[in-house]
């Protein structure tokens, strides 16, 4: 585990929510330069909630948000560009007229601001991006021609593109055959040491990450634990939080019945 | 033929079926990738009703239309981001009140309007001097701001709410393109009619979709087909003596059914972007 060197995210009794309905509450956390971290818990736990706090989508109800320097207590943030985010897998339209390198472009449109084109620097970031995820070579291929793990790849060509500091990974690998998903998990590791990245990874896949985060961040519309996975993922914490969708095997391998993953 | 382009009226026509053409067009790559057919075509009515009112009131019908159809496309936008209601409903509702509105306009005049129903089913042919420079300065403002923020408006059309995390202020970009979508409605207006001016901005970017996997490419074909089919349709209209706007949208749609038979997209093999 890194030791916690610039903190980077700082949440300080901040809830979130919409007026009546409190999504996450109570949150006191920090997040360091560097440190690679998942996040679990189960559905509704706020998960998402706390991705788009992160992003500066949703401003804290109570307590404070600090990122970057920059206090988030209202939504006029100007920290996204140096997050670069994949939302949860949506169904891309496979006729959709984008190509792979026309879509990692797109990762400099927030960076590059209102009034400017894409130039050649911004075209050399975006195929080292392709690069750095192994798919130069599809660089013309039509988006809507590639695998779900392919596309999944662009995708995170094109947080990287941002060249951001953080990458905030929202359900990386669902609906992934488990080849891919350990394919892209194993892609996201390998940013993280290769380009010192920070990385925040949503996931119900506890066995997939156990071994390759630094700490983990279990909510339950709180922060219920967090540190070490060792230290997290103890049976009487995760029965605590879910119940009796849980079964622990005798290999430890953690299962969340709910989500069939094995 | 060549006679006919002797004669100033064909002169202005001409300019105006390309301006038009290449307008639709344009705005028609963002329309049809973000989605909204149906409120273009609901804007085209609201437009209309302005253009009612005016006459009924005497006022100038150009900015009543342009009144009009941009409080309407403005509501359309703010109830789609509330997400209260879907979006094919409240344009529905919307589209049939403005209609209602524009019956209602025409039915309180004291006598027969021709120069109203003239903007429900359009004249190119006719179009004067002074509503030519209309069209021209619009033209320029329209494709000058989609020129300006072309690229975040591309990624609004692929993905709003990435856009959105990414940086790019995703819901002016949204209100700007429904903005734009109302005044390219209005420029066509007198040209082509409220009732066919949607079928100019969606034809030729839904047949180009049909051509090409690349983004750029995709708005070259479309600003193509889309003057092109204009120019010629007002030739025909011309030539043939019948309606300039039926002649256009008929060309287009033929064109539009051509592209799908020969669509790369509908072959087995995947293709290259271009």
């Amino acid at each position: 585990m890194s030791t916690l060197q610039q903190p980077i995210i700082r949440f300080d009794h901040a809830s979130f929510g919409f007026p009546g309905i409190v999504a996450l509450k109570d949150l006191t956390l920090t997040i360091g330069a560097g440190e690679f971290v998942g996040v679990i818990g189960p559905n509704g736990s706020g998960k998402t909630t706390l991705c788009k706090a992160v992003l500066g989508l949703m401003a804290p109800l109570e307590g404070h948000l600090h990122i970057f320097d920059c206090a988030c207590d209202e939504l006029r943030c100007h920290h996204r560009a140096k997050i670069g985010y994949l939302p949860q897998k949506g169904v891309v339209d496979r006729n959709f007229p984008v190509t792979v390198l026309e879509t990692v472009m797109m990762g400099r449109y927030g960076a590059m601001g209102l009034f400017k084109r894409p130039g050649t620097a911004d075209r050399r970031i975006a195929i080292e991006a392709l690069t750095h995820v192994g798919m130069e070579r599809h660089r013309d291929t039509a988006l809507g021609h590639l695998s779900g793990g392919q596309q999944q790849r662009v995708f995170i060509a094109r947080a990287l593109a941002q060249q951001p500091e953080v990458l905030l990974l929202d359900e990386p690998t669902t609906g992934l055959d488990i080849t891919t998903q350990y394919n892209v998990i194993e892609l996201v590791e390998h940013l993280h040491q290769e380009l010192g990245l920070t990385v925040l990874l949503v996931t119900h896949d506890i066995n997939m990450i156990r071994t390759r985060v630094d700490r983990l961040i279990l909510l339950k519309t709180r922060l219920y634990a967090a540190g070490p996975p060792a230290d997290v993922l103890r049976p009487e914490i995760l029965r605590e939080v879910y119940g009796k969708d849980l079964v622990i095997t005798e290999k430890d391998l953690i299962i969340v019945e709910d989500y069939h993953h094995h | 033929m060549l006679d006919l382009l002797t004669y100033d009226f064909m002169q202005r026509s001409l300019l105006a079926a390309a301006m038009v053409g290449g307008l639709c067009s344009l705005i028609g790559v963002f329309v049809v990738l973000r989605g909204l057919a149906f409120v273009g075509a609901g804007t085209a009515h609201a437009a209309f009703a302005g253009v009612a009112f005016a006459y009924l009131m005497g006022w100038p019908p150009l900015l009543l239309a342009i009144v009009f159809g941009l409080v309407t496309v403005w509501i359309t936008g703010w109830i789609e981001e509330k997400g209260t209601m879907k979006l094919d409903v409240s344009i529905g509702i919307l589209y049939t009140t403005t209609m209602a509105l524009a019956i209602l306009f025409i039915g309180l005049m004291k006598a027969y309007n021709a120069e109203v129903y003239g903007y429900l089913f359009g004249n190119v042919l006719s179009v004067t001097p002074e509503e030519l420079q209309v069209i021209g300065g619009l033209t320029i403002l329209v494709v000058g701001s989609l020129g300006l923020f072309s690229k975040e408006l591309y990624f609004i059309a692929f993905d709003q709410e990435m856009a959105e995390a990414s940086g790019v202020p995703a819901r002016k970009m949204f209100f700007l393109l429904l903005t734009l979508v109302a005044l390219t409605v209005v420029v066509s207006l007198k040209t082509v009619g409220a009732i066919l001016v949607f079928a100019m901005v969606l034809i030729p970017a839904s047949t180009a979709y049909q051509l090409t996997h690349s983004l750029s490419t995709l708005t070259w074909y479309s600003l193509m087909i889309g003057i092109g089919c204009s120019v010629t349709g007002v030739l025909l209209s011309a030539l043939w003596d019948i309606p300039s706007g039926p002649a256009i949208v008929l060309l287009s749609t033929l064109l539009f059914f051509i592209s799908i038979v020969l669509s790369p997209k509908r072959l087995r093999q995947p293709l290259a972007a271009n």
